[in-house]
């Protein structure tokens, strides 16, 4: 309806008064509804309205609002409004409450506060709809035409109440219209939310790489996407309607396991499986399965989101094979790389090769290569002799569940055993590198060669075939410094496994590990055995050897300077040399080695050490290290004190025979002149009478003297052959006892005799006496009031061990004759068994050196020990039985 | 019983000689080696006593050309010192050390004569 409509309307109605009001109101109340645009405008066009309708200034609308009337819209006031009134409350609140129209006026209740502030009078009606109250209407200060405020009147009461319930309808309407309108807006919203995620969610669906399916609770296929095509290789038209063809059969059992899973509401998230493809292919997926449920939670199928991870798994797998390969080939090598020994070393290889934990192969062997010789050698073999032992041993060794490190580990402490039959037939094989098959092409080739079977490959070594049984096998050069040392060898004899090309990358990672390893050990082992025979020339040498550093620290030791120090090495090894050697604090000034270590030159030198009690002939060496300073100092040292002897003896003899030449010159010389004047002299002294015959004597025994120093000078120049007897060498002492009696009394000397056990000597019995009574008479003559001792024992000697180390035990007789007299100067010691050597002014000087010779004679030996003043000890040594007897000439 | 005493010294010869005699015994002397084998030959003596060491031909000669001749005749060595370690001299029957006490060699002659008889 238009404007001007209405207005006809009115034109043609034909009323007046009251009712010409009411037409009016409703008129402009239709206006209101007609030009509502929105409810908010259409309670400004109320208010507006009714204000203007009963000459008021203004008017305002309430509405309730949770039992609160709330201000919702006013016209024509400009003054403070609360914004809220409870029922029963003002103007407002009482028309609600007591739902009738409601007048105020201020000057009939003063003290009433109004909701809007300063108003004069006003006029408030409920908004009803039927019975119920939505809110009120007030209109306040009505104005004359002279805009003086005046009361409102029964008449304004009937007018608003017209306008009231028109309004209220009004007002109704309008909310209603705009609860409708905001519930459409909600509804257009959401669909066209829902619109765009469907949209979504399909583009994703079937632009997903990833599998998606659903099927209903039976586990037919209700979707495809285009993914599951590619994937799976079936189209949508083959899946859909059926069971997932892309669940492999043996999976079916799973399969329902899970849709129960699905229907209890379970989700299954990131399971790793396999599906099968279309061409038969198996496929690792990793797969989600969720419930599809309904705005009800239903469950009405089930969706799977399948991912195809065979790339991932392949590289994972990969990855980890390459790992594991990795760390055992380290493993391994570092393994070997810690063994020196060839054998365990070889023997680790091939356990290495051979073992599950491993490379897995059924046999392994290792051939060298012997350049020298021209030929390829089996060194070790590893690998049960048949199937039946290998079936044993592959089930022993996963019993024992030993692995590759517990193995290595036990090959490495425990000793070689070269015994099984793989390891013979290995042994058993040489090649001659000038045959042409597949182990000499490795070797000139230095390639590797995987015989898949030996019937179709000409050059198959016939001895494999033969000794082996082998049907193929693989073989890699192992190669140090360019150079093929060895050939590994492997087959599968047992398991019958083809050795892939994988294998043999395997293969070919661990014989580059490994050849630099065997080869060190060769060497290491030549090396070894090199230094093992020096040092078994260095212990061996008889002679004292020993290194030291430069600080005279001894660093090493052979087995002589062990012996000769007589302490265990540990304790010489590390001590000062000067210490050990000598027994002096600091170097000693004589020493060779202390030479070389002032002057760095070598020095060979005899050296008289008295520590040491010998002579030794020393050779001293500079050590120099690689920067040219001296490191240390090498030693030899040989005891010459025997040689030393000898020679010392020698000069003696040859000084002795000497004189002896000439003694005997002029023994002859005196004697023959001597006879003559002795033989007559006796014939003189025979025919002479009284004083002539005295005088005749003097003669004759002046010359048996003379004859006496001349047999004594013979008899120092002859050693007769003499004969010997048994004698007891108490008889014998006895015997010059009493000859000496007189002699020792004289001197107030005492003689005692001590004879520890009655020993049975064989010698000449006059030749002793006479040695033993020079000695006798010596210390008598040496001695003054003192005593003089015979002792006589017997004691063991050791002769040097034998070729077998048998040492003989000897005995011997030792006759010792002390005395307390004057004794002999040190200087003396060594010449008083030199003939004519004499410290006594009457002395022939031949006495001793003729006891000497007697003793010697007799095969034994006498010393001598003495100190000046404090008397002299002279030891005779006479071997037992057992002993040498034989004579030792002379002449 | 006929003794050829040889000797280089005539003193000796001469000494011996009275000594011997006195013992009883026939004695013939002998100043050097060729003198003794002469006389050796020409006197036929029971027993020979022979000085060792003599200018020209020495007493080991003399004996070792005696005892080819004649092996049984006696001989006894004297000597101024040993020389028992010669060989040759083994052959002799006796060896005794020159002394102006001539009583081991008269010993000694009884001692061979009686062995020889």
């Amino acid at each position: 309806m238009s404007e001007e409509g209405g207005s006809a309307l009115i034109e043609n109605l034909d009323c007046k008064g009251a009712e010409l009001n009411r037409f009016k109101t409703l008129f402009a109340l239709t206006k209101t509804i007609l030009a509502v645009d929105d409810f908010q405008t259409v309670l400004n066009n109320l208010c507006f309205e009714s204000a203007f309708f009963l000459n008021a200034r203004g008017s305002v609308i309430r509405l309730l609002r949770d039992e609160n009337l709330m201000l919702v819209a006013q016209s024509g006031l400009d003054v403070r409004i609360m914004q809220e009134r409870k029922i029963g409350e003002g103007l407002c609140g009482q028309a609600v409450a007591k739902k009738i129209t409601t007048f105020f006026n201020q000057k009939e209740a003063p003290d009433m506060t109004p909701s809007i502030e300063g108003i004069q009078v006003g006029m408030g009606t409920p908004l009803k709809i039927g019975d119920n109250v939505i809110g009120a209407l007030v209109i306040v200060d009505k104005m004359d035409e002279q805009r003086n405020i005046i009361p409102f009147n029964d008449d304004d009461r009937i007018k608003i109440e017209d306008f009231a319930s028109i309004a209220a309808i009004a007002i109704e309407k309008s909310m209603l219209l705009e609860k409708a309108i905001k519930q459409e807006n909600e509804a257009l919203r959401a669909q066209k939310q829902a619109e765009t995620l469907r949209d979504y969610l399909q583009s994703l669906i079937k632009n997903s790489s990833d599998s998606v399916i659903t099927t209903d609770l039976g586990g037919i296929v209700t979707s495809w996407n285009d993914a599951s095509e590619n994937m799976f290789g079936y189209s949508r038209e083959e899946a859909l309607g059926g069971f997932d063809p892309s669940v492999p059969n043996f999976l079916s059992e799973a399969e329902k396991h899970y849709l129960e899973q699905i229907m209890r509401g379970e989700s299954i998230k990131d399971l790793e499986t396999v599906r099968k493809t279309k061409d038969g292919g198996i496929m690792d997926v990793s797969l989600n399965m969720a419930p599809i449920k309904d705005s009800q939670d239903n469950i009405l199928g089930v969706s799977r989101i399948g991912r195809d991870i065979t790339e991932r798994k392949r590289i994972e797998k990969d990855l980890m094979r390459k790992n594991n390969e990795l760390s055992r080939l380290l493993f391994i090598s570092s393994h070997m790389r810690g063994t020196l020994e060839l054998d365990k070393l070889l023997r680790m290889v091939l356990t290495a090769v051979t073992m599950g934990d491993g490379l897995g192969f059924n046999r392994a062997m290792l051939f060298l290569v012997d350049d020298k010789a021209g030929i390829i050698r089996g060194a070790m073999g590893v690998g049960p002799a048949n199937h039946d032992e290998a079936w044993e041993i592959w089930s022993r060794l996963s019993m024992e569940n030993k692995d590759i490190h517990a193995i290595m580990e036990e090959i490495e402490r425990s000793p070689m055993s070269k015994d099984s039959r793989m390891d013979r037939l290995c042994c058993g094989i040489t090649v001659s590198l000038e045959e042409d098959t597949i182990l000499t092409r490795a070797v000139k080739e230095k390639k590797s060669f995987n015989v898949t079977d030996v019937m179709a490959e000409p050059l198959s070594d016939a001895i494999l075939i033969q000794q082996l049984g082998t049907m193929a096998y693989a073989l890699l050069p192992l190669i140090s410094m360019d150079r093929v040392i060895g050939i590994l060898w492997v087959d599968n004899l047992f398991s019958r496994k083809i050795i892939t090309g994988h294998d043999m990358d395997v293969l070919k990672g661990f014989t580059d590990q490994i050849a630099s390893a065997i080869e060190n050990a060769r060497l290491f082992e030549k090396i070894a055995r090199t230094e093992q025979e020096l040092e078994n020339i260095f212990e061996s040498i008889s002679d004292m050897m020993y290194i030291n550093d430069s600080n005279y620290v001894i660093k090493r030791i052979n087995r002589a300077v062990v012996d000769k120090i007589g302490k265990k090495p540990e304790e010489i090894i590390g001590r000062k040399c000067y210490e050990t050697f000598h027994g002096l604090d600091s170097p000693w000034e004589l020493c060779p080695h202390h030479k070389t270590i002032v002057t760095k030159k070598p020095y060979v030198e005899e050296v008289d050490d008295p520590n040491l009690g010998g002579t030794f002939l020393i050779s001293s060496s500079p050590l120099f290290s690689k920067d040219g300073s001296l490191s240390g100092t090498v030693h030899i040292a040989r005891d010459i004190s025997e040689m030393k002897k000898l020679k010392d003896k020698f000069v003696a003899v040859e000084r002795m025979a000497a004189l002896g030449e000439m003694a005997a010159k002029v023994a002859h010389e005196i004697r023959n002149p001597l006879l003559s004047i002795g033989g007559f002299a006796r014939r003189l002294e025979k025919k002479l009478q009284d004083d002539m015959r005295d005088q005749a004597r003097i003669i004759v025994e002046e010359v048996r003297r003379l004859e006496g120093i001349l047999n004594n000078t013979l008899s120092f120049v002859r050693s007769s052959v003499t004969e010997r007897h048994e004698v007891m060498v108490t008889d014998l002492i006895d015997d010059i006892f009493t000859l000496l009696e007189p002699a020792i009394n004289e001197r107030g000397n005492v003689l005692i005799i001590d004879v520890e056990q009655p020993l049975l000597l064989m010698v000449n019995y006059d030749r002793l006496k006479e040695a033993i009574l020079n000695l006798i008479s010596n210390a008598n003559i040496a001695t003054q009031n003192g005593t003089i001792k015979i002792k006589v024992y017997s004691r063991s000697t050791f002769e040097e061990p034998d070729l077998l180390g048998y040492t003989a035990e000897n005995r011997e007789a030792v006759i010792e004759i002390s005395d307390t007299g004057y004794g002999i100067k040190k200087e003396d010691l060594d010449r008083i068994f030199d003939p004519f050597f004499t410290t006594r002014p009457t002395g022939t000087g031949l006495g001793l050196s003729i006891t000497k010779r007697i003793i010697e004679e007799h095969g034994g030996r006498i010393e001598v020990d003495s100190n000046i003043d404090n008397g002299a000890v002279f030891r005779i040594y006479i071997p037992l039985k057992g002993g040498s007897h034989e004579d030792t000439g002379g002449r | 019983m006929k003794i050829l005493v040889v000797d280089d010294e005539k003193n000796i010869l001469k000494l011996y000689k009275a000594e011997l005699e006195d013992e009883g015994y026939e004695v013939v002397i002998a100043n050097s080696g060729m003198e003794a084998i002469d006389l050796f030959h020409s006197e036929n003596p029971d027993l020979i006593t022979l000085d060792i060491m003599m200018p020209g031909m020495d007493g080991i000669q003399v004996l070792r050309q005696l005892k080819q001749e004649k092996p049984q005749i006696p001989v006894i060595m004297l000597t101024a010192y040993d020389y028992r370690d010669d060989f040759s001299v083994w052959v002799s029957d006796a060896y005794v050390v020159k002394s102006s006490d001539l009583a081991t060699l008269k010993a000694t002659i009884k001692q061979v004569i009686e062995k020889k008889s």
